[in-house]
């Protein structure tokens, strides 16, 4: 009983999440006063467009109806999983009053998917490192190896990931030419020349899964580098904490080896916080995402939104709420499907209900 | 004197009764990271308020002052200690003096770049503890009504706080910052602060005010129901009175230690939203507009030019972010073990 409740509870507060974001978007968007028609005609001063042709843009982008009707008809779509069409570069259909443009959902998707590369991607790499070097740390506290671990890690917390990402696009990338200094290339499909979202120039395109990981590397090790010492840090913790309790005492007591314990006994518990905290940091992450995009220029959600927040007319609503809309879901689901592992991982978890315990963090 | 000399026996066996603020200070003392840390932050403070004004007045310009003979053909900035001619002119009038740029200039325009790293500390700084205190304000006060009322305002206020968290602040910054605060840009407040040194303050620290209001409210909430507040409220203390004098002293070494590092990352989340082009607008000088000098802007990404490249003007900046942060951080790591010798990390 208590299960089902706990699992409505959290869809109805998710639903209410999404609704509140794309409401506080809407709304925030609307009422800044430069009008969206002027995607379709030029509105700068010397071209001054006739009233009609100004209602008849107005009316292709659905603007001219009252703000609480157009945001109920982009839910009604959302729901349908329509997102409409970008304003950037959008124009009428010849010879009727529709317009034409990029669709937001399949744009939004793809960058979605550039995003999930780079992060998922960079959290592997920082858990895979970050696990053994804060068991590591945690066998033998204080020792040279442990202080070694923390100092290192404390200077991975100070460090700015842009400042990161700006010396291994440099050193690495750019001047001893190891891996490449920027772009994204697809994992699937053949090369094709794309257009840089940002600054509208065409590209040589590349594809496959060499060049695509090649291209990542840089952008994978800036994001590990960030996450590896906050969560070395933790793993050290939990693991001092966990190897004082009654249970590893029995272990040995049964004569079980260390390593035995480490990874069968005190692994096992020490996980639950780690995975409670990647839980709470997907929206660090795709925080921390927005750098490491911007600086190796990769096509994602957060590029993606820099670009339509700079568009060139204005702001390009329906892409920013259909990027607010996937970053909801991902975090949403992300957060529900963590909640289940630990779950998994440590059945005492839903007798305790507040798991989240740690302290958050802001970049 | 004499009532000394009375009670002597009993002064040398027992401990002299210290406070539990004297006691964190002695701890604190003995922390030779925080120690070293206080200082560097107080050598950065006196570097960057008098500093660079004197600095000014010594070398005889200012930080937004261009001198294209800094820059040579291929538009490369000349390195530190280099005298250049004293004019904003191609090429400088016969006759003009030399000037002094310490760190060399900071790239095609030919600024100061010692000047501007230290102005731009005065921005970085003012933003982040601006906004530090703003979230400290809004967080202590929210928190403090959400644990001492409990019920539906306590409701109303958690499930906010856990909605807002899960979503990325970054994010949320740039959107509603490229929206909103260019109408706040102009607010300098009569001149003494930079443009967009306010909006951002606004926008760091209305999306930061979540973790001191939930401190606040957990540990309210645990001493709530401690026998010292019900006594305080059999004699009929207010509830302002009980939440000033009686809960309010017990929090703030918590929020202390919260204040420093949010400083820190504070520091971090300037440079991020300002490298993102929309926090401080240039000419202002802020470490996070400085970063971005080699590199460009997201919408104009700078071309890169091996004759012309100087990676001094992205280590310099980083450097001093990254010290500034490591200070703070060890700071407050300094006081939260110094508060509470026992509690865990």
């Amino acid at each position: 009983m208590t299960t089902v409740g706990y699992v409505l509870r959290r869809l109805a507060a998710s639903a209410l999440l999404l609704l509140l974001l794309t409401l506080l978007t809407f709304t925030l968007y609307r009422a800044i006063p430069a009008n969206p028609a002027g995607f379709l005609v030029d509105l700068s001063p010397g071209h001054a467009p006739s009233p009609e042709q100004i209602a008849r843009a107005e009316k292709a982008l659905g603007v001219d109806k009252p703000l609480w009707e157009q945001y109920g008809l982009y839910l009604w779509r959302a729901v349908h999983g329509d997102l409409g069409l970008a304003y950037e570069g959008t124009t009428f259909v010849p010879l009727t009053n529709e317009r034409t443009g990029q669709a937001v959902a399949p744009a939004v998707l793809h960058a979605a998917m550039v995003t999930g590369s780079l992060v998922i991607g960079g959290a592997l790499f920082a858990l895979l490192l970050s696990i053994p070097l804060g068991a590591i740390a945690a066998s033998r506290p204080r020792s040279l190896t442990d202080r070694t671990i923390l100092v290192v890690t404390l200077i991975g917390i100070c460090t700015h990931p842009l400042v990161v990402a700006l010396l291994l696009q440099q050193f690495p990338g750019r001047q001893w030419g190891i891996a490449p200094a920027s772009g994204y290339c697809r994992f699937f499909g053949a090369a094709q020349t794309t257009i840089d979202p940002a600054t509208f120039r065409p590209a040589l395109g590349c594809a496959g899964p060499g060049a695509w990981a090649s291209h990542l590397v840089l952008p994978w090790i800036t994001f590990a580098l960030f996450f590896l010492a906050v969560y070395t840090r933790l793993v050290r913790v939990r693991m001092i904490e966990v190897m004082d309790e009654p249970f590893i005492r029995t272990a040995a007591a049964k004569g079980a080896s260390r390593s035995r314990i480490v990874r069968h006994h005190a692994l096992r518990n020490a996980m639950s916080p780690v995975l409670a905290l990647v839980g709470m940091d997907i929206g660090l992450a795709l925080g921390i995402a927005l750098y490491i995009e911007s600086v190796y220029r990769l096509p994602g959600l957060g590029l993606t939104t820099l670009a339509a927040l700079n568009g060139t007319v204005g702001f390009d609503l329906p892409m920013i709420l259909g990027v607010v809309l996937a970053i909801g879901l991902v975090i949403i689901v992300l957060n529900f499907a963590i909640d289940l592992v630990i779950l998994w991982m440590d059945p005492r978890a839903a007798q305790a209900g507040t798991r989240r315990t740690a302290v958050g963090r802001v970049v | 004197m004499s009532a000394t000399a009375a009670t002597g026996t009993i002064d040398e066996t027992a401990s002299p009764a210290r406070s539990p603020s004297r006691l964190a200070w002695r701890r604190l003392r003995r922390d030779r990271a925080a120690l070293v840390s206080t200082g560097f932050l107080a050598f950065l403070l006196l570097a960057v308020l008098p500093g660079a004004p004197l600095l000014g007045k010594i070398v005889g310009h200012g930080p937004n002052d261009f001198f294209p003979s800094a820059v040579d053909v291929s538009l490369k900035p000349t390195g530190p200690w280099s005298y250049v001619a004293d004019s904003a002119m191609v090429p400088p009038p016969p006759g003009t003096g030399k000037t002094l740029l310490v760190l060399g200039a900071d790239g095609p325009l030919g600024r100061d770049e010692l000047q501007r790293l230290l102005y731009g500390g005065r921005v970085s700084l003012t933003v982040a503890v601006g906004a530090t205190l703003l979230a400290l304000l809004i967080g202590t006060t929210l928190g403090t009504l959400a644990a001492f009322f409990g019920g539906w305002i306590d409701s109303v206020i958690s499930r906010f706080t856990e909605l807002v968290m899960a979503f990325p602040v970054l994010l949320l910054a740039i959107m509603l910052g490229s929206t909103v605060a260019g109408k706040l840009n102009g607010v300098t407040l009569g001149g003494a602060l930079n443009q967009g040194v306010v909006s951002l303050i606004l926008l760091i620290g209305l999306f930061t005010w979540f973790y001191p209001a939930r401190i606040v409210r957990s540990l309210i909430v645990s001493l709530r129901a401690r026998e010292f507040v019900e006594a305080a409220e059999m004699v009929g203390s207010s509830n302002a009175r009980i939440m000033r004098t009686h809960l309010f002293p017990h929090v703030i070494p918590a929020l202390a230690v919260w204040a420093t590092l949010a400083v820190a990352t504070n520091i971090m989340l300037e440079a991020g939203i300002t490298f993102l082009g929309v926090g401080i607008k240039l000419p202002t000088a802020s470490w996070g507009s400085m970063l971005a000098a080699t590199w460009g802007t997201v919408l104009a990404p700078l071309p890169y030019n091996p004759s012309s490249f100087s990676p001094w003007l992205t280590i310099l900046p980083s450097a001093m972010i990254f010290l500034t942060v490591l200070a703070l951080t060890l700071l407050g790591e300094g006081l939260r073990e110094a508060f509470d010798p026992r509690g865990g990390r």
